[in-house]
């Protein structure tokens, strides 16, 4: 027992001061954001109407600007963010929110890249389990002969 | 003149494309070996098409001769020498001559480097599929993307120019090329793959002859997709370098599958097992190329490179289902001889590390694809238009990177075969206390938010295993430890951290805020100050600039601009950058003053670590270019495949355990 101690102490040590170090640090970052950071945060989740990918919080066209000052009067209202987005949308149409829905058809595109990778997983364990329980290859004093003999020439 | 020459150019390679593809193909399939050794010929007819296409298509561009479409519609009397050269790919019907030379370059090569092997019929199929490719992308701009076609034009006529954004940073002149060499370049393995499957050898033999050329694919495309990024910092203006935009991530996806390609490839290469999936990887990676072609060149999806839209994308589609339809038909056809005897022990393993760093890879693959293409899906199915952006990409992204970073830390310690719980102990402990010391110095600098610690710990660990790797190499054999593919790999792998952690930083800790401010007015953001000064206006050839001039920090005086184009509608912005190795001052100007003397509308981004991206970057071209010069010589009668003998633990220690073949049958 004091040897296995002994032998993972540091790796003890390394996981409490991992565990300590992300309790502090992996609060929220900003309990109180800033006018401007909540209206950054609301159009960054927002599509500019005229350009193409980019959010209405990086895009210097005139329509992202006049998102960003609709926000920006939402907020200084006192609306909440989804309040906002959801006065966007009937706006603008579902499409202005960059971030796809959660349900119906269009809420299989959170779905289907967790189900493909669960799939992979369980088919790589499947393999694994089957080479496991295949019988080990043992060179035969044939095969070490042939392999000499190239080996030779 | 520019236009007869150009055509017959175009002609000349698609019409020797053709002809190689018959002569080959009669010569291999009836079994006449003259007519298999000639063959090889029409790859030097393609490259003269080529050139003569080019070069007809640079002189037209560099005369102005507007009597071609293509040059009339990029270029103008006013465009900068290096904008003009470069006008033949800001473009569709350029960039495909773009496409097609350095295709044909990269036939040629290998025509040369595997002369000696001219009658091998795995060389002779190889040199077929590229043949055909060849024929596709020659026969576009004989059809739908013609860059040589005419029209009259008046006395006296100018074009517009090329797009103004893409005249206006020198990197336009070295993204697009890096990223075709990258993209063509994986023609090269798909090439050779389709050979073996044709003629049935299906052993390692032409995986470690491309080996290099795979390499070499691999790294043009990470430099052209790093300097995009670049490019699209320097140039466009909104404070980022990446936006999950349809083209970024059609650049993206072939670099996945590759990067899991180049991975497991070293499976099948140690063990002989993984044929059938290497194969798909590589068919994966070309047929994703033509695709990322087909989504950006098609108009189907909306994108900032959507710069030019044509008829050509039912072409390259079918094209795409052609190569995705052979590629899992020869598979099939050759299955039963694809099996292979090996098995993997242990999932804690060198190869078991390959197989979670592919399923990693492909889910990231598979988010990337399905987000870029899921709004055409929706729209289809049920009319529903939706947007996918970077709130989804960076929710589904995020996890799978982390699980990389963690597998880039453990895997290179992890020995073939099997490893124990002791040597495991033993081998991560100083690497995962660079990594909790990481951690602990962030938290420490007041750094908060679980994924950005997640990825700065992680990345500590990462990078602590890759020294670990070159430390012990270099010990051993002194600067030659550094070379190879295990040892060049594990520098990409510290390219790859820095990256990574540049990329965690830059997009967790921004500012962003605009100012309308006065002449002489401060504004502060992030510790930052930006004093407005005034602007000027100044007038070059190709366009009128109004100039900001805005102090950062009692500093230098930066001037971010807007520019107007003869041509174009809208004023283009071009922000000024002050870069600095700890963070970039990123300013805008966003609206100009109304009157001499007014408030301007300024935009700050203040953004960490952006710098080390493009640092990143170079270490991973660095890595790259060490790991394909050739590290330690292995002896020829060392099989490649062979197990490692338990007797030999301590070899296995060395990174660069995994075989070295420096001579190539023909070198």
């Amino acid at each position: 027992m004091t040897g296995f101690l002994r032998r993972w102490a540091p790796w003890l040590a390394l996981l409490v001061v991992v565990v300590v170090a992300l309790s502090l640090g992996a609060g929220r970052k900003n309990s109180h954001p800033t006018v401007t950071q909540r209206v950054n945060h609301v159009a960054s989740q927002v599509r500019c109407p005229t350009c193409r990918e980019l959010s209405a919080a990086e895009s210097d066209a005139k329509a992202a600007a006049a998102i960003r000052i609709e926000i920006r009067r939402r907020v200084v209202l006192g609306q909440s963010d989804g309040e906002i987005r959801a006065f966007l949308a009937s706006r603008y149409g579902r499409d202005i929110l960059l971030k796809p829905p959660a349900s119906g058809v269009a809420g299989l595109v959170w779905v289907l890249p967790v189900v493909a990778l669960i799939c992979g997983a369980v088919f790589l364990g499947v393999m694994f389990r089957r080479w496991k329980d295949r019988p080990a290859l043992h060179p035969t004093d044939a095969d070490r002969a042939l392999v000499d003999q190239a080996l030779r020439g | 003149m520019n236009a007869v020459i150009g055509q017959a150019g175009v002609l000349l390679a698609f019409l020797s494309a053709l002809l190689g593809i018959a002569t080959l193909a009669t010569g291999l399939v009836k079994g006449r070996p003259h007519l298999v050794r000639s063959g090889r010929g029409y790859t030097f007819l393609i490259l003269a098409g080529a050139l003569l296409a080019v070069g007809a298509m640079q002189h037209a561009l560099i005369t102005h001769d507007f009597s071609l479409r293509f040059v009339a519609n990029n270029n103008s009397r006013s465009t900068p020498l290096l904008y003009t050269v470069a006008g033949m790919w800001s473009a569709l019907e350029g960039s495909i001559l773009l496409w097609g030379i350095i295709l044909a370059g990269y036939l040629t090569a290998i025509a040369i480097r595997f002369r000696q092997r001219v009658d091998d019929p795995l060389f002779g199929w190889a040199m077929v599929t590229g043949f055909v490719v060849a024929l596709f992308f020659f026969g576009l701009m004989l059809g739908p993307a013609n860059p040589f076609r005419t029209q009259s034009v008046p006395l006296g006529f100018d074009g517009p120019g090329p797009n103004p954004l893409l005249q206006n940073h020198p990197l336009m002149a070295f993204h697009p090329p890096m990223l075709y060499l990258g993209y063509v370049g994986f023609t090269v393995p798909f090439a050779f793959a389709v050979g073996s499957l044709i003629t049935g050898r299906l052993g390692e033999g032409w995986l470690v002859e491309t080996r290099r050329w795979t390499l070499f694919a691999w790294g043009f495309l990470t430099v052209g997709i790093i300097l995009g990024a670049w490019w699209s910092y320097e140039v466009l203006g909104w404070g980022g370098f990446w936006a999950w935009d349809p083209v970024e991530n059609a650049s993206f996806l072939p670099w996945l599958t590759g990067t899991a390609f180049i991975h497991s490839v070293m499976v099948q290469e140690r063990r002989g097992m993984l044929r059938v999936w290497n194969l798909s990887l590589l068919i994966a990676t070309f047929s994703l190329t033509i695709l990322g072609t087909f989504l950006t060149r098609s108009g189907v999806l909306d994108s900032v490179h959507a710069f030019s839209q044509s008829s050509i994308g039912p072409l390259v589609l079918a094209f795409f289902g052609l190569v995705v339809l052979v590629g899992v038909g020869l598979i099939v056809w050759r299955g039963d001889r694809l099996r292979s005897p090996g098995a993997i022990d242990s999932p804690v393993s060198r190869e078991g590390a390959f197989l979670a760093n592919n399923l990693l890879f492909g889910a990231f693959a598979f988010v990337v694809l399905l987000g870029t293409v899921f709004p055409l899906i929706t729209e289809a199915v049920n009319g529903q238009r939706i947007s996918v952006g970077r709130p989804y990409f960076d929710r589904m992204t995020t996890p799978v990177a982390l699980a990389l970073l963690f597998l880039m830390a453990v895997a290179p310690a992890l020995p073939w075969r099997k490893a124990s719980t002791e040597l495991l102990r033993h081998r991560l402990q100083w690497p995962a206390w660079g990594g909790g010391l990481a951690l602990v110095a962030c938290v420490a600098l007041g750094l908060r938010g679980l994924a950005p610690l997640a990825a700065f710990g992680l990345g500590g660990f990462a990078a602590g295993a890759a020294l670990r790797q070159l430390v012990l190499s270099a010990r051993r054999q002194g600067v030659r430890g550094l070379l190879g593919r295990a040892n060049g790999g594990m520098i990409v792998h510290l390219g790859v951290v820095v990256i990574a952690v540049a990329f965690a930083a830059s997009a967790s800790y921004a500012h962003r805020a605009e100012f309308r401010l006065n002449p002489g007015q401060s504004a502060h953001l992030a510790g930052h100050t930006v004093t407005y000064l005034g602007t000027e206006d100044v007038r070059y050839p190709n366009r009128l600039s109004t100039k900001a001039r805005v102090r950062i920090d009692d500093g230098r005086v930066y001037t971010p601009s807007l520019s107007q184009y003869p041509f174009a509608t809208q004023a283009i912005g071009t922000p000024s950058v002050r870069t600095g190795g700890f963070n970039d001052v990123y300013l805008t100007l966003v609206t100009s003053p109304e009157k001499r003397g007014g408030s301007a509308v300024i935009g700050v981004v203040i953004k960490p670590l952006v710098l080390w991206l493009w640092i990143g970057g170079g270490i991973m071209a660095i890595g790259t270019i060490l790991s394909v010069l050739p590290g330690r010589r292995r002896r020829p009668t060392d099989a490649a495949s062979a197990p490692v003998p338990s007797a030999r633990a301590d070899e296995v220690e060395a990174p660069d355990s995994i075989p070295e073949i420096a001579t190539v049958p023909g070198a």
